[in-house]
Formats: structure tokens, sequence, C-alpha cells
């Protein structure tokens, strides 16, 4: 485990401060943690606004795709899919058949 | 038709892989193969048995450089750009449920379906009947999470609406 000392704002250091009481976890511990949900947290974002695919999210997160994808259902986060692709889809599959 | 992990992994998740195998003919590229089976799974161990018996086939995506260009003008990863390539090399649609990779789709004129797509085809053509249809229906508005509209959409369709 690598260290790195950061200057945080006080309302931040308050906040470790109040989520260690609340957690008995050491203020170390609890900046681990949030810094995992933040990761988290972002690489969702990302996914939602297109800028990462399914597999990079997976990457990102340390899962596998399916794992990913019963994260995004817990989540409840937007297929990528516009309702005319959906109707176009339709098209497709008459000519494949 | 190719498929992309995305759209193979959601239908072997709501249980409509093996009838979709046994309705179309399914190309996959081996790095989908291999993000499909990184894990152990019950949907994987579903993929790893229909490759197997042959009703899912691996097939080689052959231009590395081809793929590499896809994956850097696209942002997407290996997996998705090979699926990418194949389909427009065998010029067959693709199956994905993956934003950048339906972008990608757009931009090169590869045609696409989605996993919601299979459903409403399986019931379309009797393979399903519609209590069934409806509950794969509600797995698939949870696992795929396709807007509201669709949804209704879908289900409509399940019943003969359109």
């Amino acid at each position: 485990m690598g260290v790195i000392s950061l200057r945080l704002k006080d309302r931040d250091l308050e906040r470790l401060d109040e989520l260690s009481k609340a957690t008995h976890k050491d203020k170390s511990t609890m900046a681990r943690e949030l810094l995992e949900y933040g990761w988290d947290f972002l690489m969702f974002k990302y996914y939602k606004e297109g800028k990462l695919s399914l597999t990079a999210l997976a990457k990102k997160l340390d899962v596998s795709i399916s794992e990913a994808l019963d994260l995004l259902k817990e989540r409840g986060i937007e297929a990528p899919l516009g309702f005319d692709d959906y109707l176009k889809g339709f098209e497709v599959f008459n000519q494949v058949k | 038709m190719v498929f992309d992990s995305s759209t193979l992994i959601l239908l072997a998740k709501i249980d409509l892989l093996r009838e979709s195998a046994e309705d179309i003919s399914i190309v996959i590229p081996p790095k989908v193969k291999e993000e499909c089976l990184f894990k152990e799974s019950l949907d994987a161990l579903l993929i790893k048995t229909l490759i197997a018996e042959g009703k899912i086939k691996v097939e080689k995506a052959g231009n590395q450089e081809a793929v590499r260009k896809l994956r850097a003008d696209f942002r997407i990863e290996e997996g998705e750009a090979q699926a990418l390539w194949l389909g427009k090399r065998l010029g067959v649609p693709l199956a994905v449920d993956d934003g950048p990779t339906i972008k990608a789709c757009k931009v090169l004129g590869v045609q696409f379906v989605t996993a919601i797509h299979f459903l409403i085809n399986l019931r379309a053509r009797g393979k399903l009947e519609l209590p069934l249809a409806l509950a794969k229906l509600d797995a698939l508005a949870a696992y795929g999470r396709y807007s509201r509209k669709i949804i209704e959409d879908a289900a409509q369709r399940l019943r003969g609406g359109n």
C-alpha cells in the first residue's frame, strides 16, 4: 500500500471525521473506502454519458461483464437505446428472416 | 448474426439465449468468447455449453490493425471492436446493447438489433406463450434497463398489438 499526503478542505475533513466516528473506522480506512465509492460513482457516470463501453466499465470496476450488468440493474441506469433505434431493429430482423 | 458480449449475456441472463441460438445463426469473435467466459457464472456456463454444442460459432476477427482503429475511433474495447469488424466483414447485423458500439454501428452503417428484439421476434414466431414472454420482458426491463417507452411498446407487441 502506497502513502500520499494531500490537503483537504475543512468541510471534507469534518465529513471524514463524522463518517469515521459513525462507522467506528479509522480515518485512513474511511478515506480509502470513500475513494473506492467515488471511483465507482465516476465510472458509472462515464458509462451513462457514453464515455465508457460496457466492457470498459467492467474492467474499471474489476468485475465481469455479467457482474457489471447486475450492477447497472441495481442502479437502474437506463440503456443507451433510443426509441427510433429500437424501431429500426425490427426492420433489421425482418431482413434477416 | 454477429453478437457482442452485452446482448449475448443479457439473453443468457433472462434464459432466452438457447431459444435464440436455435432460431438464428450466432457468430462471435474470440475476444467476446473470452469476455463472456471470464468468470464462472450461470450465463457463462450456458454460453460455454452452446459453443460446445456448435450453436454459437466462434470466428476469428482477422484484421488486427482495423480492430485497433475501431477501438481508438469509437473508444470501445477489443471484444466490441472485433464484433463490429466481424459484422461489417460478414455483412450481417450486429446484436449489441452497448452505447458506444451502437454509435459506431450508426457511423459505419452496420445494422444492429438488441436483446429486446430477440424476445419480440421469438414471440412473433410463436416460440413463446404470452405469460412467459411477458415474464421475460420484466426480466429484460430490469437487466436491459430499456426506457419505459420501449418496454411499453414491447409489451404491446408481445400481446400482438403491432
